[in-house]
């Protein structure tokens, strides 16, 4: 194995991992203000991947431009799945039954998708798909750099609405603390529904990201899943830098795994990694005291 | 006099069961006699292998309350150990069918052994995972499982014509069927079960109280693969071809989620009845929208209502539609720690006779059957 290979793997894993990395804190996002296991994200994902290749295939303008209004509707969406759906479900049973609850959520997405769009794997071709820019030696396609800069900016972004806003803050509050958000007067159900919003708007960013670079069907959201929800036990449940570093280190990893192993055997990194966090530390690397528990 | 009516009530609750029983037995039994062609037979036989995975499942998700959507690997496993036993060892295939479920149980081991180390979310995380690890192990390791060729099992009857053989399967498949639930009824009524239930409820307490959770749960994790395990090579034996895309298939793991969810997870039949139901729903929907995606539709948005509006399940929605038209009751549960120590004072003191503030309450209360 030479260098430059390695190197090559190198960058496109910390580009893959940059995407993992933005799926997995909306993940974690619903997880601390609900303590809700979505497993529809992904299913989401490739929604707006599909949503995506069809403003493309529609009006042929760039799809990256798909994202104006896909990233307000899922908001809207997610608002209202919270405000209707999760938050209808009992309290006692709440992590347990939204885990179904987003599953049927997800199943019912992919049968949609499949029904309106059949089967059929889809691509978008443009101008600069197969352009890609040499880096130190490593050749990177433009694609994979849009994804990861998209990515990286809306990390960024939420970053700051998490740290510097006012909205921030009390969803902040909210997560650590329900009943003493609640009693400095933050409006903690009106957050929750808008955290909520704002971690399905990563899936649309992430999705339409997707769609440049890869070719999408709609039983694709099993393969994003998996791994995904690994990040974040392994990661911590709850915790953003947590879920962040987890996305990165198996992105490399995995990157890495596939030259000696190839594409299929280095997906099992993730249950690997799942597994020994659940054998040596089951809350998490990162996470705090919630993760065990839930 | 309250205790004869009392004893007359339960007798005559017994013999409705028993009747109740019977006659779904023995229409259970004659269906292949008025099955109206083979695809309705092997129709059935679908249904019973839905009731004997959901009923497997329900040892985990009815007494402990840990939902696992992973128990298609156990599926999945149990059919290709039962298929790779006869063709690689030439096994004769029912010896080969007991040795894949004992297999798989072994297996189910160390996966219950870590699983299990964490509660709710994370735990039907790894269940997932698991169904995951094992689709991509089984295409991937194509040159022992055949990959995504398939692999052709060999038949256990090779001389039977096709209607015979689905008879036969569905008269195999209701005997595995019998036994999980007869399985199912001991643990429930049995001081493990008990405890299982307890870690149900709040599994803190139950720790607190001394039931030995962790291997508890090992346990009945491990019973509930076993015999999800001998669905899916009683399954393996009958349809005689397996797709890694078919046989780990999360879908097949929430059909069994859905259908004890839909029945009722407390009840021993409700797995049975969610099989019959979404079993034969299924079996419509391919048949009438064929290769659409609408089954796929149909389960999500069934799943997400039953979540929604009747978690615990048609049974008890059902028993509790019954009470409303039947002679209030309140139970024991329902009356406060105070509430019961006044009443108790006053019908020591009164001797109970003239004591008519609760006269709905036919059964005289634990408390003074223990004062008695």
């Amino acid at each position: 194995m030479d260098g430059s290979l390695l190197f090559q793997s190198l960058v496109l894993g910390i580009l893959l991992g940059g995407l993992y990395a933005l799926l997995a804190a909306g993940l974690t996002l619903y997880f601390g203000i609900m303590r809700v296991v979505m497993i529809a994200h992904s299913a989401f994902l490739i929604l707006a991947a599909y949503l995506a290749w069809w403003f493309h295939r529609e009006t042929g303008i760039d799809p990256l431009l798909s994202l104006f209004v896909t990233v307000p509707l899922f908001f809207a969406v997610g608002v209202l799945m919270q405000r209707l759906l999760v938050a209808r479900l009992r309290p006692v049973t709440l992590t347990m039954m939204s885990v179904l609850l987003t599953f049927a959520i997800a199943l019912t997405i992919e049968g949609l998708l499949g029904f309106v769009f059949s089967g059929t794997q889809r691509r978008i071709q443009l101008g600069y798909s197969g352009e890609s820019i040499e880096v130190f030696g490593a050749h990177v396609a433009v694609v994979k750099l849009i994804t990861f800069g998209l990515a990286a900016a809306s990390l960024a972004a939420l970053y700051v609405i998490m740290k510097y806003t006012k909205f921030g803050q009390s969803l902040r509050a909210t997560i650590q603390h329900k009943e003493a958000a609640q009693l400095v007067g933050i409006k903690t159900d009106r957050v929750a529904g808008y955290g909520f919003g704002l971690g399905l708007a990563t899936a649309a960013i992430g999705g339409t990201a997707l769609s440049l670079d890869a070719t999408i069907y709609p039983s694709l959201h099993w393969h994003w899943i998996g791994p995904l929800m690994a990040i974040i036990v392994v990661g911590g449940l709850g915790s953003i830098p947590g879920a962040a570093i987890a996305a990165m280190v198996l992105g490399i990893g995995q990157s890495l795994l596939q030259i000696p192993m190839g594409t299929t055997w280095a997906q099992t990194i993730f249950y690997v990694a799942l597994f020994a966090t659940l054998m040596l530390r089951p809350q998490g690397f990162f996470g705090g005291r919630l993760a065990q528990r839930f | 006099m309250l205790n004869a009516s009392d004893r007359l009530s339960v007798s005559k609750a017994f013999v409705a069961k028993v009747v109740v029983f019977a006659a779904c037995a023995a229409a259970l039994l004659t269906f292949p006699s008025w099955a109206a062609n083979p695809y309705i037979l092997s129709a059935g036989v679908v249904v019973l292998s839905y009731a004997v995975l959901s009923t497997s499942w329900n040892f985990v998700g009815g007494f402990t309350g840990y939902i696992s959507l992973g128990h298609a690997a156990f599926f999945g496993l149990g059919a290709y150990g039962t298929a790779l036993l006869i063709t690689k060892l030439d096994l004769s295939s029912f010896v080969a069918w007991f040795l894949a479920g004992v297999g798989v149980a072994l297996f189910a081991i160390p996966v219950g052994w870590a699983a299990l180390r964490v509660r709710g979310a994370s735990f039907v995380i790894v269940s997932i995972a698991l169904v995951l690890i094992m689709l991509l192990v089984f295409q991937s390791w194509s040159d022992f499982t055949g990959g995504s060729n398939g692999l052709v099992v060999p038949r256990p009857f090779p001389d039977m014509l096709r209607p015979e053989h689905h008879e036969t399967f569905f008269y195999l498949f209701a005997a595995l069927l019998a036994v999980t639930l007869l399985c199912w009824w001991l643990i429930d009524r049995s001081r493990f079960g008990m405890g299982l239930k307890a870690i149900r409820e709040d599994e803190d307490k139950a720790e607190a109280l001394g039931i030995p959770t962790y291997s508890y749960k090992l346990v009945v994790y491990v019973v509930s693969a076993f015999f999800t395990a001998l669905g899916g090579g009683m399954y393996a034996l009958w349809f005689g071809d397996l797709d890694p895309v078919f046989q780990f298939s999360i879908l097949i793991g929430s059909y069994m989620v859905l259908m004890a969810l839909l029945g009722g997870v407390r009840q021993l039949y409700g797995p049975l009845l969610g099989a019959l139901i979404v079993g034969t729903a299924l079996e419509y929907f391919k048949l009438e929208f064929g290769d659409t995606q609408f089954h796929l539709v149909a389960t999500g948005l069934l799943l997400g209502i039953v979540v929604l509006f009747m978690p615990d399940g048609i049974i008890p929605a059902g028993m509790k539609l019954v009470d409303r038209f039947t002679p209030e009751r309140s139970s024991i549960r329902e009356m406060t720690a105070a509430e019961l120590l006044e009443r108790d004072q006053s019908e020591s003191s009164e001797r109970a006779g003239r004591h008519a503030s609760t006269p709905s309450d036919p059964e005289p209360s634990t408390t003074e059957k223990a004062k008695r």
